[in-house]
């Protein structure tokens, strides 16, 4: 994948400082609004935008390694999953619940196996990375398995009972509360996050996915900056599992799965790979349209999901958003 | 005049609020995906009591919403289970095959005011998490003891256990080897293989060097469990004479065909059998086959579905339709009635399903096909594994 890009892809100029944080701006005030809509116009769909937060933050954690750093991986639930179950034993086994600390604790939990799995991973290049990354998602779903005491094994990890957010909002079966307290999470992590990819660590990272040999040339270390980035990650990521723990107060053998990582690639792909605003739509694309044609369908619904991923794939292979801003940019230049 | 419409008007007010409500009943379970088959035998035994039965309580017109997870996936079994709750406002939930996706629901129970009937997941423990679930599938140690009785009465004293190692194998692993060694015999070795397992000639050869009579296995239905069939006869433990023994997951009547010749004698224990001889049963097989289709594809979870629709028309019953979930388990508990399976009722205590377990073989039929044959009836049998957890 990084080989391809390298001769594709130039270096852009970087904008002037002022035109980005306007822009910045107007995408926070854009999540919000989505956020404010989806809060009034699906009342009774609450517990499905949580759910869509918490694999937002996961996707976005994705695209941290895999689109600004060029690493192919198919294990990345180990991340998302190590939160999870971080938070998860905490509240259930040592009676941590308060939800902030037990978010806190997921982001550790998850920035712990993002240096694991970073270090494992990033020793291969090409298909032996990602055949190390399946591996590492094995090899943690088997060790969740294992230890069933503390993880509960396949029957699922419950008991999770997180208090009032501040000892004042209540987790209520309309999930209101967690949906408000995701979108809180989401606008300050994707933030962080903002800042982060624009910084200079951010742009050495790029710079990484473009050509590796040419930044160790100039003196920077490639594998120290790229587990660096798979710490933050596994941060990004452990705090999306830790609020799936908290929201949905379970945690399944499921989160450490191949298919979790594997449906958040195709999420990523979908809405458009290396920016994080492809990650957020191409999850709410994702788990928006399969909800819809699960409920319409029961008994079909992949492969009216199938059809509409090759569609995207064949017509659209920058990702939704990608293939949006292309537009927008040609429209913009033609009108010059 | 003025009286005839007054008369007219409170006429109308009356019939409408009498007037019969829809009562919504949301379905969870795997239609989707590998384990599809299982999700289509829900379907079949609900279609099946609906054609028996109609679709009307009283005045109360019943609807079932059908939600997918197709594999283990407790947070989006909540997530769904909430939306059928607080957007399709169901009175009823019910369904749910895997155990993690029924206990990630049973928070919501008391909050939503809605009762839960699980149709399969079997893990004994499920029942602890609320007091409105009641249960009308079976547990694993339900099923796996009276193999363990079984065993002793035909003069096994050494056995050896194998199981694939995930809750449902453990817990049968654990319920076999209690009741066994109650019973006076000796459990000479547990092996646990990774889900994954496709190889088992290693298997079976620790099998035989382990000098045990009988081999206990509990393997998820499917490819896999082919598979191990095939290993115990080509590796010649058949020819050893060492007895195979398993709950009846293993021979379920949807995978029998694969299985074939090679799964002749397979001794299991049950709750049920598609060649239970009874009219009720008769009846019962009549309309689920129509129901699902395929006649092969008929297995276990339909039977589960289907009295867990009587068990929710009971309910409507004695709550006259409104919304009052205590009240709807109430009037289940201590519930006996003639399932297609046998006589069964709700046990008050645990509300888990009090039931007959049937020692089977598989047999070749006149037809051709095989069958889980009935040799043998432990009556009335509750649920051992909470009092065994505790």
């Amino acid at each position: 994948m990084s080989i391809t890009n390298t001769s594709a892809t130039i270096i852009q100029p970087l904008p002037a400082a002022s035109s980005n944080w306007l822009r910045d701006l107007v995408g926070i005030a854009i999540i919000l609004a989505a956020a404010i809509v989806g809060y009034f116009l699906f009342p009774n769909n609450l517990a499905l935008l949580t759910r869509m937060i918490a694999i937002m933050l996961f996707v976005l954690s994705l695209d941290l390694v895999t689109g600004y750093c060029g690493v192919a991986t198919l294990g990345h639930a180990a991340l998302f999953g190590a939160g999870a179950y971080a938070a998860g034993i905490a509240a259930a086994h040592f009676g941590v619940t308060e939800p902030i600390t037990m978010i806190a604790i997921g982001a550790v939990g998850g920035a712990v196996a993002g240096l694991v799995s970073g270090v494992v991973i990033l020793r291969g290049h090409g298909l032996a990375q990602l055949v190390l990354s399946i591996a590492i998602i094995h090899l943690f779903h088997e060790a969740a398995n294992k230890a069933s005491n503390y993880t509960g094994g396949s029957d699922g990890l419950a008991g999770i009972t997180p208090d009032p957010i501040l000892g004042l909002f209540e987790f209520d079966l309309w999930g209101r509360t967690a949906y408000v307290f995701g979108i809180v999470l989401l606008i300050v992590i994707f933030v962080l996050l903002r800042i982060l990819v624009r910084s200079p660590f951010g742009l050495l990272c790029r710079g990484i996915r473009q050509d590796p040999v040419r930044v160790s040339a100039m003196g920077a270390s490639v594998k120290r900056t790229l587990i660096k980035m798979y710490v933050i990650s596994g941060v990004v990521a452990g705090i999306g599992g830790a609020f799936n723990a908290v929201s949905t107060q379970v945690v399944g053998l499921d989160s450490l799965s191949f298919t979790n990582s594997a449906e958040a690639l195709v999420m990523l792909v979908l809405g458009g790979v290396g920016t994080l605003f492809g990650a957020l739509i191409g999850t709410i694309v994702f788990i928006g349209v399969e909800d819809f044609v699960s409920a319409a369908n029961p008994f079909h619904w992949l492969t009216i999901v199938g059809a509409l991923l090759i569609a995207v794939v064949l017509f659209a292979p920058k990702g939704l958003y990608g293939t949006a801003a292309a537009l927008v940019e040609r429209y913009r230049k033609g009108g010059k | 005049m003025k009286k005839l419409i007054l008369a007219a008007a409170a006429s109308l007010l009356m019939t409408a609020s009498a007037y019969a409500e829809v009562i919504k009943v949301g379905v969870v379970g795997p239609f989707s995906g590998p384990f599809a088959i299982q999700g289509k035998n829900f379907k079949a035994g609900i279609d099946a009591y609906l054609a028996e039965h109609g679709n009307k309580v009283g005045e109360n017109t019943i609807e079932i919403l059908y939600r997918d997870v197709p594999q283990p996936d407790p947070a989006q079994s909540k997530a769904l289970a909430q939306e059928l709750v607080v957007k399709e406002g169901v009175q009823y939930l019910a369904g749910f095959y895997f155990t993690p996706d029924a206990m990630a629901v049973t928070p919501l129970l008391k909050q939503g005011n809605v009762p839960m009937v699980i149709m399969n997941a079997a893990t004994s423990a499920i029942v602890t998490k609320s007091p409105l679930v009641v249960r009308t599938s079976f547990t694993t140690w339900q099923t796996s003891a009276p193999m363990a009785k079984t065993a002793r009465e035909r003069g096994v004293e050494k056995a050896i256990t194998v199981v694939s190692d995930y809750g449902p194998g453990v817990d049968s692993e654990t319920a076999f080897k209690t009741t066994f060694e109650k019973e006076g015999g000796t459990v000479v070795e547990s092996i646990r293989m990774p889900l994954s397992t496709n190889d088992f000639s290693p298997i079976m050869q620790r099998v035989r060097d382990s000098g045990a009579q009988a081999v206990f296995a509990f393997l998820p239905s499917g490819p896999t469990t082919l598979g191990f069939v095939k290993a115990y006869n080509e590796n010649g433990l058949k020819q050893a004479g060492i007895q195979f023994l398993a709950p009846g997951d293993l021979t379920q009547e949807s995978d029998l065909p694969a299985i074939g010749d090679a799964g002749v004698g397979i001794l299991t224990t049950f709750h049920y059998s598609i060649a239970h001889d009874s009219p009720e049963n008769k009846a019962f097989v009549a309309a689920a086959q129509k129901a699902i289709g395929n006649p092969a594809e008929l297995s276990f979870p339909s039977v589960g579905a289907y009295d867990g629709m009587f068990v929710i028309t009971k309910m409507i019953e004695a709550t006259g339709g409104k919304q009052d979930a205590e009240k709807a388990v109430e009037a289940v508990k201590g519930l006996a009635w003639e399932s297609p399976r046998g006589p069964v009722s709700i046990d008050p205590e645990t509300r888990h399903i009090t039931q007959n377990i049937y020692l089977r073989e598989v047999a070749k039929g006149d037809d051709g096909g095989y069958y889980n044959k009935e040799i043998k009836t432990f009556e009335k049998q509750p649920d051992p594994g909470l009092a065994a957890a505790k």
